[in-house]
């Protein structure tokens, strides 16, 4: 006797929701989203929808980025404090190189113009805000404005050219005016007397806690607080009006001029925004060394600047800082690997850009771009045009009949091909209307059932007694008229017949 | 004007060409701008170096005293420094082209990795053979020669003369030879070149080696007059990017002429009363700033077969 | 003797776009044939399969014996020099030419073999006898010429080597009637010993009655004789 155990069922996990994170809300209550004050922008991108299954509300959270960063700089304002003075120190050279990187990643990345004069802009800056403190006296919170200006001052001057030289040539040109800058503020004596530094800078942190533990805690916090301001510059110019102009300028010029953009004018206030913010931060840094010397203006920093910001990605915030984070770390905390550590920094560049196309934060992109292109050349070798639906779609379509009519409209056609004979061709040709064979019949039948757009119609052209035929096509769309297919004229009803089934026909071979 | 003041400009003109037309001739055939030129220089320094301190002794022991021996040096020094740097150029090759010269953002890339070279090679040379220059045995010696009543040492006579007669044959490989061919049809239509059978990367080869080589040499000359050190190609290579960039990136006729205006215009600095040496690079990013702002492109920038 | 070209279950495309589907399709030696069918239908991604040029593909090639297909691997275009020196010569659809090059110069670079670079005054001459317009050509910079003029060049550049297989794309695309004749004319008086040619053309009425076998690709299938409809 045969006795068959009941088979478990089994379920296989199909589409995409699994992979989602969703939110169960209750139905019930009204939505209330919070928004940004001033602006009508929501804080987080939420969407609401329905489980297919349960009908049940539910949230999900589309863009996550902010939880990211969050997350990230949260870690980092509340770790700092219980670490060791080295570690503050660290923490907020990090904090300064990653507010610069990040304006920088501005004009390299959003502008895509190849400056390398970020430094030389930090530096002059500095040098004017020390200047002006220590030699006219101005009290330290005026130092920020005074090196603002210098900033916008500057960045004007290097707006200009940038739209007459483009990419390495620009990337010359500043590098020539970095250097043209050190050599310029290391021979005026009256600024810098002793080797080309200022010193006995006044600064918000009090002379007293200078290299005590306090004061690093204060620098850190301000560093903090700079790197917030960068990126809240750089989050207001990168999404908004002026960033996207930038970056369609940065894909095609001539195009982005087609379409009314004033690219030259864009490009000049990102220089200006830039620049007077990086004058703000050369304000700082005089303020947080209490001094400020020729090393700013080095090429080796400005290599590892860089280094910084190609490891990260060109033209992502969080590329800068997820870039400055790994070469700080290496450098400032293995020191004691001496020079090796050099090495290391450029194995991790050299790493970063034979593997990814634009930078770590472009990895995920890069992946998932590389899957889809994979799935896309397999999904092409299995699929035939208005063949059935694959199943990967049919989890997203909605309308499951819609999936069925596909499966049965090709199958009924792969038969109907294999009727299509010369015979049957023949026959139609004899006999356009009246009695058919049952093949002629089935094959009529699908036509009369198809679509408005798959028909034709016979234009009869002249008077009853002489008229001549014509064969037009349907568009499908409202207020479009038909159009004639092509310039054949037929002289009797029956040829013009006939015309259409061939059209027919071949349509469906075609398909 | 002091006529050994031409002399001292050609001189230097020649050294910097040497490495402006590598840079330009690289850009121009696989798009590439190489950054790691410098430490290919100061390489090419060290191995030069290194043949002399272990190769001299035996050389001077065999032909001590001879006429042969001055030559001989100089052809065993110039030979270490054309071999280290085509290796050279054969690493960089391996690293900044091979892997990525079909994907995506190959210029600016390659611009990354071989400045990530650079940089490393630099610390490499710093922790291999410490800090402190090294000196080239001067395989031209001291003397000088009278030419048309104008003194001219040496080493300065071999240096424009080897330089002449070596960019001179590069060219004329360039232009006439199938290789040269090869290389000049990829830069104008990869496609096309590949359908007719030039592989992009067996014509790479020979060029990075080539512009390798010839940084080599440069090291070797320029060492008469300035110590081997591991951070001696940091100015050669930002001399030879300007000058590149200044003749237009690309053209070699323009190279070759910005660098004879930089040489003559780093002379001039040196004698002028209120400037002196230290405004030489300070003049000359003036100068490169000021053509830059007049003709964007460069001075070769109507030439032939430049690459955007 | 084997077969020249051996295509079996050839299917080829750019990323999601599926062009080819399943061709099978052999060359012998000596044949001319003609691939005929609309823009847009295959001919020149048949082609690029051959000297791995497309995006993607799938299916054996096999070119006097030696395999040269294969699923495409990483690069694309960077099997195509060595495939290209195994005997194939193409001329692709629209002249990939070398605009800053003289004529004489792109002749040069088709001469891809050691022997063909030995003689290649000769075969230059040889050239110019096929399409004496060049003779007079000879130092101007191509990027300078007319269409036709760039298409003999074209043409006359993948005859300067011996190749085994020749591959002409669309030799009349964008030419006046006399020309594009002329180009025809030039291609039918190759003697083909041991060799083959693969014309892909859209204009069937310019190869009608001078080629060997003339076949029809449709939808990226290849279909017997020409068109099986006279209508659409």
């Amino acid at each position: 006797m045969n006795t068959t155990d009941p088979i478990a069922p089994v379920f296989y996990k199909v589409g995409n929701r699994q992979r989602e994170w969703k939110l169960a809300v209750d139905g019930a209550g009204t939505w209330s989203r919070g928004r940004v004050p001033l602006t009508r922008r929501h804080w987080l991108k939420w969407r609401g929808g329905s489980n297919p299954k349960t009908l049940r509300r539910e949230r999900q959270l589309v863009d996550k980025r902010p939880l990211w960063w969050v997350l990230g700089l949260g870690a980092l304002l509340v770790a700092t404090p219980f670490l060791s003075d080295q570690a503050i120190s660290i923490a907020s050279i990090f904090c300064f190189f990653a507010a610069v990187n990040v304006l920088w990643t501005l004009v390299i990345g959003t502008a895509g113009i190849f400056s390398l004069a970020t430094m030389a802009v930090v530096g002059l800056a500095g040098y004017a805000a020390a200047a002006a403190n220590v030699y006219l006296g101005v009290p330290w919170p005026l130092m920020f404005p005074v090196g603002a200006a210098v900033g916008l001052v500057v960045g004007g001057f290097l707006a200009l050219p940038s739209t007459r030289l483009d990419g390495l040539y620009y990337a010359l040109l500043t590098l020539g005016i970095a250097e043209i800058c050190r050599v310029f503020v290391s021979q005026i004596k009256e600024l810098a007397p002793m080797n080309g530094s200022i010193n006995k800078v006044d600064s918000f942190i009090p002379e007293a806690w200078f290299l005590q533990r306090p004061g690093l805690l204060t620098g850190f916090f301000a560093a903090f607080v700079l790197l917030l301001l960068a990126l809240l510059v750089f989050r207001l110019v990168n999404s908004e009006r002026l960033g996207l102009a930038l970056q369609a300028a940065r894909e095609d010029e001539a195009f982005s001029e087609a379409v009314g953009i004033d690219y030259r004018r864009a490009r000049l206030w990102v220089f200006v925004i830039s620049s007077t913010a990086l004058g703000v931060v050369g304000a700082f840094y005089a303020q947080f060394y209490r001094s400020i010397s020729l090393s700013v203006f080095s090429l080796d920093q400005l290599m590892l600047l860089f280094a910084m910001i190609v490891i990260g990605s060109l033209g992502r915030a969080e590329g800068a800082v997820v870039g400055t984070a790994i070469v700080v770390l290496i450098d400032r905390g293995l020191t004691d690997f001496g020079p090796v550590r050099i090495i290391l920094i450029a194995a991790v560049v050299i790493a970063v850009t034979l593997t990814t196309h634009h930078g770590l934060t472009g990895a995920r992109d890069q992946f998932r771009a590389y899957r889809n292109r994979k799935k896309s050349e397999r999904r092409a070798l299995r699929a035939e045009k208005g063949g059935e639906v694959l199943p990967e779609e049919a989890t997203e379509m909605p309308d499951k009949q819609e999936v069925y009519y596909r499966l049965f409209d090709k199958r009924i056609r792969d038969h109907l091909k294999t009727l299509i004979t010369p015979e049957l061709i023949e026959e139609h040709k004899a006999r356009p209307l009246g009695q058919h064979s049952d093949a002629l019949d089935r094959v009529l039948n699908y036509f009369r059932r198809g679509e408005m757009p798959d028909k034709y119609a016979i234009l009869r052209e002249g008077p009853m007694s002489e008229c001549t035929y014509k064969i037009m096509a349907f568009s499908g769309v409202a207020g479009y008229p038909p159009r004639v297919v092509d310039d054949r004229h037929y002289d009797t009803l029956d040829e013009a017949y006939h015309a259409v089934f061939l059209l027919r026909v071949n349509d469906l071979l075609e398909s | 004007m002091d006529a050994s003041l031409i002399v001292y400009a050609v001189n230097l003109a020649a050294i910097y060409g040497l490495m402006a037309i590598g840079i330009s001739l690289l850009w121009s055939s696989i798009g590439m701008v190489n950054m790691a030129h410098g430490a290919t220089f100061a390489v090419s320094g060290y191995g030069a170096w290194y043949a002399a301190v272990t190769f001299g002794p035996a050389l001077k022991a065999a032909l001590g005293g001879t006429a042969f021996l001055m030559p001989a040096m100089a052809t065993m020094l110039a030979g270490a420094g054309l071999v280290v740097g085509a290796l050279f150029g054969l690493l960089i090759y391996w690293l900044a082209f091979l892997p990525i010269h079909d994907k995506q953002n190959f210029a600016v890339r390659s611009l990354i990795v071989t400045l990530a070279i650079n940089l490393a090679t630099v610390q490499v040379l710093l922790w291999a053979f410490g800090p402190r220059q090294k000196g080239l045995p001067k395989i031209f010696g001291f003397g000088r020669l009278d030419l048309f009543g104008v003194h001219v040492r040496y080493d300065q006579a071999a240096t424009i003369v080897a330089t002449t007669v070596l960019l001179g044959a590069v060219l004329m490989w360039l232009r006439h030879s199938r290789k040269g061919l090869e290389i000049r049809a990829m830069m104008q239509n990869a496609e096309g070149a590949a359908l007719s059978g030039i592989s992009a990367r067996r014509t790479a080869l020979p060029v990075m080696m080539l512009t390798g080589a010839l940084a080599g040499m440069a090291a070797v000359l320029l060492s008469q007059t300035v110590f081997v050190s591991p951070t001696a190609g940091a100015i050669p290579l930002i001399k030879g990017l300007t000058i590149a960039l200044l003749g237009g990136l690309g053209s070699v006729p323009g190279a070759v002429l910005g660098a004879i205006l930089i040489g003559a215009l780093e002379a001039l600095t040196g004698i002028i009363p209120f400037l002196g040496q230290r405004y030489v690079l300070f003049v000359q990013f003036a100068f490169i700033v000021a053509v830059l702002l007049i003709r964007p492109r460069g001075l070769g920038g109507l030439l032939d077969e430049t690459r955007e | 003797m084997s077969k020249l070209l051996e295509v079996k279950g050839l299917s080829a495309g750019y990323g999601p776009l599926r062009v080819l589907h399943e061709i099978d399709f052999s060359v012998d030696r000596g044949e001319r044939i003609a691939i005929v069918g609309l823009n847009g239908h295959g001919k020149t991604t048949l082609f690029r399969a051959i000297t791995h040029l497309v995006g993607w593909q799938r299916g054996t090639i096999r070119f006097d014996g030696t395999e040269i297909g294969g699923v495409r691997s990483l690069g694309e275009g960077r099997r195509t020099p060595s495939i290209i020196r195994l005997g194939i010569a193409m001329t692709p659809q629209g002249d990939a030419i070398f605009p800053g090059l003289t004529v004489r110069q792109h002749l040069d670079c088709g001469a891809y073999s050691k022997l063909a670079w030995r003689e290649r005054a000769r075969r230059r001459e040889r050239i110019f006898d096929i399409f004496p317009p060049l003779r007079d050509l000879q130092g101007a910079l191509v990027g300078k010429l007319s269409g036709g003029e760039r298409r003999m060049v074209s043409v006359g550049r993948a005859l300067m080597v011996d190749a085994q297989l020749y591959l002409v794309d669309e030799p009349s695309l964008g030419l006046a009637p006399k020309i594009s004749r002329r180009v025809v004319d030039a291609l039918m008086a190759i003697g083909l010993e041991d060799r083959a040619m693969v014309i892909a053309e859209q204009n069937v009425s310019l190869l009608t009655g001078k080629v060997d076998r003339m076949i029809g690709m449709h939808a990226g299938r290849l279909r017997g004789e020409v068109g099986h409809v006279e209508l659409g």
